[in-house]
């Protein structure tokens, strides 16, 4: 049920300009420049990724279940349309905080070094020092091996502090009661298996597909809790190190970036970096595009954004030159500008 | 030097079991061996304790990654340092810094494929070995249950010159078998242990059913009224969810198993089982490998094994701990030929020849064909070996072949269930050993109760208790206090 609603959320965003399989390539994280571009376009940063496991098969199966209950039209050549329920159901599936653009799977890591932790500090307090971990690979076991030296481990007090951070973090974010289980469920101790996803689906009466996305969601909010109060959680915040990706940005757009950021204006850089205008405006664009946070104000008013939304919904298009001829006192990169952006800026 | 010391003093055991020493004393002797014996019996242990005679390292090939770290963590439990897996999970400086450092190491882990690489070849002839270990040798030949092609190539490394004694093991190997592990790892004239591959105390069952439908009623009544902990083996990965939903409905503790699960859910599920949480599982033939449970009571065929060899390892689960257990073999009208559909989707045919020399003409990665779902991982394996020994038309010749003999090895299944006479017998047989005596219940022809074997299943309506995750939490980190 999740799963429907949150494809139905992604078909609604993409206002039916892309084809079926948009939102499936999404999901699963493809690096082409269609996708990517389509993150920014159709303001779809929560999905990107969240699924890549995600076969075909399935999204194919959930996909016509969604048909039958006449939720989406499908065409011959790929393209659909939403029923009008479709939208009561999709605006259900905005509950779940996602941020896949930001995290790009390595929310599996940072459970990955905490389960392992977890395991090894449940053996340590009853003196077992040899046991299989649960986590197979040698760079999360050569993480963890050297957390626990750095904090002290053999003090024995690790435990408690990792058990209050824990809890306080996870009481203190918004989570419902129901995914702080799921997540905790899959931890594993001394004498204590996880539970499998199985298991899990069947004490909550859920799809597997839908508690692994409570679960994802689950870890994207807590870590983003543990960063944005990085002072309060001094063990968990050092898990997430290195978890959220800093600026997903091309080399040479990464280095526009880094001047922008430091107060140089376009064309300082442009001159510094010895680049055409026109190249520093594609990084700006390519900035625009990956970093929500990022203002296109600066470069273009809000009367004028509204503009150029209401010319795309007008002519039903994004092609730069019709929407030129639209609103002609507006430069090309100033287009660009807002349709990497999306539909969120004009609203 | 007194092998008994050694192992009492770095394992802990007071006595050899059946086959360990013969083997050993002839790899401190120089000489190459093969050793039959069967799951569970001890193996790793012979290459193990001459890790702690010769003061060389010991280099051990193994052919799965999930196999490979278990037992790297067993050795670990021994207290042993300087043991390394050398895989694909190592990222580059990883991998240099630990090949760098390989003469330092006791044991040594490695896959075939990265055996074969340039950096770690000229490691190794630059290093002296004391052995080297082939494990699960039978995977070297395509009359084995389970071939795999980068086998053939160790070879390439053991023909060398001037080398160390090689170990080949395996639980189950037929004459034919044999005679390929001699001839592919170019073994000088190695001394062979075989161990019988009976296990008395596993008692042989068969059943027969109309459709496959009764066949379920039947497995889903014996399981509610007869004791486990035991293991059903079915073909489909979404048949071992389905089953065990219904055993789950029934209040039976099931998980299934199959290859495509979650890597942490797989753990939890062997955990599980080991600690006794778990009742029964559903699997496909992916279950088992590395999974040390002794009491295990129940095994059951849903489908029939794709051959005999499978079958053996298969019921070889069940009854480590010595105690009886009985394998239940079910058959329903049609199984063979699903049995043989079964094993061809896992083979690669003309088709695909024809596929891969597409992909090549148009300049594209064969292995694509993987991901566009047009043929499994296991078949592209197969494949994409013959494809770089032989022009296309030879491959397809020898897909050919090998398909009339994966057809012949379902039919083989068949006698066994169609026979008249001892099951326990004709098995045996296969291996090309003679039965020396038969147990009592011994088999489903030669007379069998199953009620003298597994006990009635107490209908316990304890429930473990659902605790919050705090308390959960609490439990694991702070223990149960
Ligand atoms: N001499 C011995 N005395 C007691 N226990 C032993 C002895 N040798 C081995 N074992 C134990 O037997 C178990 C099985 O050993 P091992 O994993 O080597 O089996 P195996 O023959 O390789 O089985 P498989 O075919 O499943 O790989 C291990 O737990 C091992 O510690
Ligand atoms: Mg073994
Ligand atoms: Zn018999």
């Amino acid at each position: 049920m999740i799963f429907e609603q949150i494809l139905l959320q992604i078909f609604h965003n993409f206002n039916q300009e892309r084809t079926i399989s948009a939102p499936f390539h999404l999901l699963k994280g493809k690096r082409s420049g269609q996708t990517i571009q389509d993150v920014g376009i159709y303001h779809l940063h929560k999905f990107f990724s969240i699924l890549p496991k995600l076969s075909r098969q399935h999204y194919n199966d959930i996909l016509n279940s969604l048909i039958e209950q006449q939720y989406i039209k499908v065409f011959d050549e790929g393209s659909y349309l939403l029923t009008e329920r479709a939208k009561e159901v999709a605006k259900i599936g905005e509950g779940y905080f996602f941020n896949g653009w930001y995290y790009r799977g390595n929310e599996h890591i940072f459970f990955a070094r905490l389960s392992l932790i977890v395991q090894s500090l449940s053996h340590q307090g009853e003196n077992q020092m040899s046991f299989s971990p649960i986590q197979k690979d040698e760079q999360i076991q050569q993480w963890v091996r050297q957390f626990l030296v750095v904090n002290n481990y053999k003090e024995g007090h690790l435990q408690q502090k990792l058990f209050e951070e824990m809890v306080s973090s996870l009481e203190s974010s918004n989570l419902e009661e129901r995914a702080k289980t799921i997540v905790i469920n899959r931890l594993a101790g001394f004498q204590t298996a996880g539970l499998t996803w199985q298991q899990i689906s069947y004490q909550e009466k859920l799809t597997e597909m839908d508690v692994q996305l409570i679960y994802i969601s689950t870890l994207h909010s807590w870590i983003t809790h543990i960063l944005n109060h990085s002072e309060k959680y001094v063990l968990l915040h050092q898990l997430a190190k290195d978890i959220r990706v800093i600026i997903p940005l091309s080399g040479s757009a990464y280095q526009t970036a880094e001047l922008f950021r430091k107060g140089y204006s376009m064309e300082e850089i442009s001159h510094i970096r010895r680049l055409k205008i026109s190249t520093i405006e594609d990084h700006i664009v390519e900035i625009a595009m990956n970093d929500p946070e990022f203002s296109i104000e600066q470069f273009i008013s809000t009367e004028d954004v509204k503009k150029v939304m209401m010319a795309v919904d007008d002519y039903n298009t994004r092609k730069l030159k019709i929407l030129h001829e639209v609103v002609p006192h507006l430069s090309y990169f100033q287009i660009r500008l807002v349709l990497a952006r999306g539909e969120e800026v004009g609203t | 030097m007194e092998l008994e010391k050694v192992l009492e003093q770095h394992f802990g055991y007071t006595s050899f079991r059946p086959g360990q020493k013969e083997v050993i004393e002839q790899i401190v002797n120089g000489k190459d061996v093969i050793a039959l014996l069967p799951t569970g019996m001890g193996k790793s242990l012979c290459y193990q304790l001459p890790g702690y005679i010769f003061n060389k390292p010991v280099l051990i090939i193994s052919p799965l990654l999930s196999l490979m770290q278990d037992q790297v963590d067993q050795i670990k439990q021994l207290k042993e340092k300087r043991v390394v897996a050398l895989n694909s999970f190592l990222n580059a400086s990883q991998k240099k810094g630990t090949i760098q450092h390989l003469h330092q190491y006791r044991f040594i882990f490695i896959s075939p494929e990265m055996l074969l690489q340039q950096q770690v070849q000229q490691k190794l002839i630059s290093m002296e070995l004391s052995l080297i270990v082939v494990d699960e040798a039978h995977c070297i030949s395509q009359w084995g249950f389970d071939f795999r092609p980068d086998y053939l190539r160790i070879g390439e490394v053991t023909a060398k010159g001037n080398r160390p004694p090689i170990l080949a093991l395996s639980a189950t190997a037929t004459n034919k078998v044999l005679g390929d592990i001699e001839f592919y790892l170019k073994m000088n004239n190695p001394y062979t242990f075989i161990h019988s591959v009976d296990r008395p105390n596993i008692h042989i069952g068969r059943k027969m059913f109309q459709n496959r439908e009764e066949k379920l009623d039947w497995i889903l009544e014996h399981v509610i009224e007869t004791e486990g902990p035991g293991i059903i083996y079915t073909q489909s990965r979404s048949k071992t969810e389905s089953i065990s939903e219904r055993l789950l409905q029934m209040g039976i503790s099931t998980a299934a198993y199959h290859g495509g699960k979650d890597p942490l859910d797989r753990q939890f599920i062997q955990q599980q089982f080991i600690d006794g949480s778990l009742e029964w599982i559903v699997a496909t033939n992916a279950f088992g490998m590395g999974v040390h449970k002794q009491n295990v009571r129940q095994i059951i065929h849903e489908s029939i094994p794709s051959n005999v060899a499978n079958y053996m390892q298969e019921i070889g689960r069940a009854g480590r701990d010595g105690r009886d257990a009985l394998a239940m073999l079910l058959f329903a009208d049609g199984d063979d030929e699903f049995a043989k559909f079964v094993g061809m989707d896992d083979f690669p045919n003309e088709v695909h020849v024809d596929l891969y020399i597409e992909y090549r003409r148009k300049d594209e990665l064969p292995s694509t064909m993987i991901q566009n779902g047009e043929i499994s991982e296991t078949a592209y394996r197969v494949l994409d070996y013959w494809m770089h020994q032989f022009h296309p038309n030879e491959v397809k010749q020898q897909l050919y072949a090998m398909k009339n003999d994966k057809m012949k090895a379902v039919e083989e299944v068949l006698q066994l269930i169609q026979t008249k006479s001892c099951m326990r017998e004709k098995l045996v047989h296969y291996f090309g050993q003679t039965l020396m005596e038969k147990p009592s219940n011994c088999c489903e022809c030669c007379g069998l109760e199953y009620k003298d074997i597994i006990r009635k299943r107490e209908q316990s309506d304890y429930k473990e208790p659902t605790v919050s995750w705090r308390r959960r939490l609490e439990n694991i980190l702070l223990g149960f206090s």
